[in-house]
């Protein structure tokens, strides 16, 4: 009662409520449905509706990242994933921005080039698996080596896609400065096409994560992929799901790094998000 | 300074564009460009900056920098959305000594204040006037204008009409001003060319004889406003 008198002598306080609680409850209203499920689960576990062999209690679950966090074999594929994913992540993006810039910016390479960057991109990504493994050893080159095909698509086809479709308008405005082509790209081709570079990344990313798993599921002795391989083969789903559970953990931490550098890189671009 | 001859763009299998379009200026000269819309106006400045060479006929120029003589500011403003307005207005100057004179030309035309804003948060208006400030500032020796005021209110454009007239007398710049506000090309030209048709001719030329600056709603430029909204008329043959 007292707020609310409070609230309608001074307005601006009531502002300043407004600003933080949006944030607040988009929290509390996103994790509602899935706090209910895992409550429901927990109790089916506990009162024997499903069978532990097949899906373990939460608890349980949670209790076996625990143990193997203390006893630190946990870290070692965690790191070793990771390190594939970006290693494989960094590999992709470059060679996607040296492909792609060369295809957006010079016409023969793109009439050369494209075609054929579009055919190997119709090849399921699996299909690459067995001939890495040929080529390159089981070891760290393959499946890096695959993480990078599977970043490289989307980048690439984002990054000469952003350019190409650059508006002739603001090149126009270059020419009439007599910019030389190199700063033709570096001050306006570059930013411009900056946007979908950047969800091109994004989307690299994420599918990054699931060759890793790819590599890791079909060849692997450590990792968080062979974890679950692991966990199958002993019968284990607790390992199973606590390797799902931490996958997505870390595929959602480093999509949120990007998407933070996305919208802070971006916030002159005029679309609903940026909207006051 | 310019001298176009005989030159023509066609588009549409010559149902737009401009035809066979004669014309010199002078070096400090300014002449205006009326004319109906969608007659080619915007279309003849592309040509003359060269921004489009799919021309027939001959345009010369007798500037001391043949490759930089124009400047040009389009029908829009065309900032770019990721640099703020101060970015923008020094966008192609790339001289660190043109600052003070950016600065300058950022307080005429109002936007002091805004130089933080990114063009998606500006009004049209605002917008066209850091445009404008960004194609003054590169001082070229024939400056290309293509309704530069259209967006302002009235006593906005009054007093930026007057920075060009100031810029006029301090820099002697050739100047091509599309409009269509008749008073605005009484005020500031030497000569007034008027456009019609499709595609566009030149119709008619007048010579704006009193000297600058002019006083607004002159009785002789208002006896010229007549004769312009004569040739201008649509329904005369
Ligand atoms: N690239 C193009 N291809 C085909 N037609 C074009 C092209 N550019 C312009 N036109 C046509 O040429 C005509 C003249 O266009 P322009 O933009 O020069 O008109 P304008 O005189 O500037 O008109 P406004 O006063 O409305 O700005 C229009 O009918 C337009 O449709
Ligand atoms: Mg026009």
């Amino acid at each position: 009662m007292a707020s609310q008198t409070e609230a309608a002598v001074r307005p601006t306080t009531k502002k300043e409520k407004t600003t933080i609680n949006p944030l607040k409850s988009n929290v509390v209203v996103g994790s509602l449905l899935p706090v209910t499920l895992i409550i429901i689960w927990e109790m089916a576990s506990r009162g024997g509706f499903v069978e532990p062999h097949l899906l373990p209690a939460p608890t349980t679950v949670l209790e076996e990242v625990i143990t193997m966090a203390q006893e630190g074999e946990l870290w070692g594929h965690i790191w070793i994933t990771l390190y594939r994913v970006f290693a494989g992540f960094l590999l992709g993006t470059g060679a996607a921005i040296l492909l792609g810039a060369a295809t957006g910016y010079i016409k023969i390479v793109e009439r050369v080039l494209d075609p054929m960057l579009q055919a190997l991109r119709a090849i399921p990504s699996l299909a690459w698996v067995p001939l890495f493994i040929l080529w390159l050893g089981i070891g760290e080159t393959s499946k890096i080596t695959l993480v990078a095909v599977g970043v490289f698509f989307p980048v690439y086809l984002n990054l000469t896609s952003g350019i190409q479709g650059v508006d002739r308008k603001l090149i126009e405005v270059g020419r009439m400065y007599h910019f030389t082509a190199l700063q033709q790209i570096k001050r306006i081709i570059l930013p411009a096409s900056l946007p979908s570079f950047l969800v091109g990344l994004r989307s690299g990313l994420s599918l990054g994560w699931m060759f890793v798993v790819a590599a890791e599921l079909l060849g692997a002795s450590e990792g968080l992929g062979y974890l679950m391989v692991f966990g199958q083969n002993t019968s284990a789903p607790e390992l199973v799901i606590a390797s799902i559970l931490l996958f997505a953990i870390f595929g959602k931490i480093t999509d949120e790094i990007l998407k933070r550098i996305q919208t802070r890189t971006l916030k002159w671009q005029d679309n609903m998000e940026n909207a006051s | 300074m310019l001298a176009v001859e005989k030159v023509s763009r066609i588009f549409q299998g010559g149902k737009a564009g401009f035809k066979n379009v004669n014309l010199s200026l002078e070096k400090g000269e300014v002449v205006g460009v009326l004319g109906t819309s969608g007659c080619g106006k915007s279309t003849l400045l592309r040509v003359l900056s060269g921004l489009d060479e799919n021309f027939e006929g001959e345009i010369k120029t007798e500037a001391n920098d043949p490759n930089q003589a124009f400047g040009m500011m389009f029908q829009e403003p065309r900032l770019m959305p990721w640099l703020n307005v101060w970015e923008n207005i020094v966008f192609g100057t790339g001289k660190k000594d043109k600052k003070q004179e950016a600065f300058e030309l950022m307080k005429t035309v109002g936007l002091e204040g805004f130089e933080n804003h990114y063009p998606k948060d500006l009004s049209g208006g605002m917008a066209q006037r850091a445009a404008i400030a960004r194609s003054l500032l590169i001082r070229p020796e024939i400056l290309l204008l293509d309704e530069p005021f259209s967006a302002l209110d009235a006593f906005t454009k009054m007093q930026l009409q007057d920075l060009l007239l100031d810029i006029f007398e301090k820099h002697q710049t050739t100047t091509l001003l599309v409009t269509h506000d008749i008073d605005e090309a009484l005020y500031l030209c030497d000569r007034v060319i008027i456009m019609r048709g499709q595609p566009g001719r030149i119709e008619s030329q007048i010579t704006v004889e009193a000297k600058r600056p002019r006083k607004r709603g002159d009785s002789y430029l208002a006896e010229l406003k007549q004769d312009v909204l004569k040739e201008l008329d649509f329904t005369k043959e």
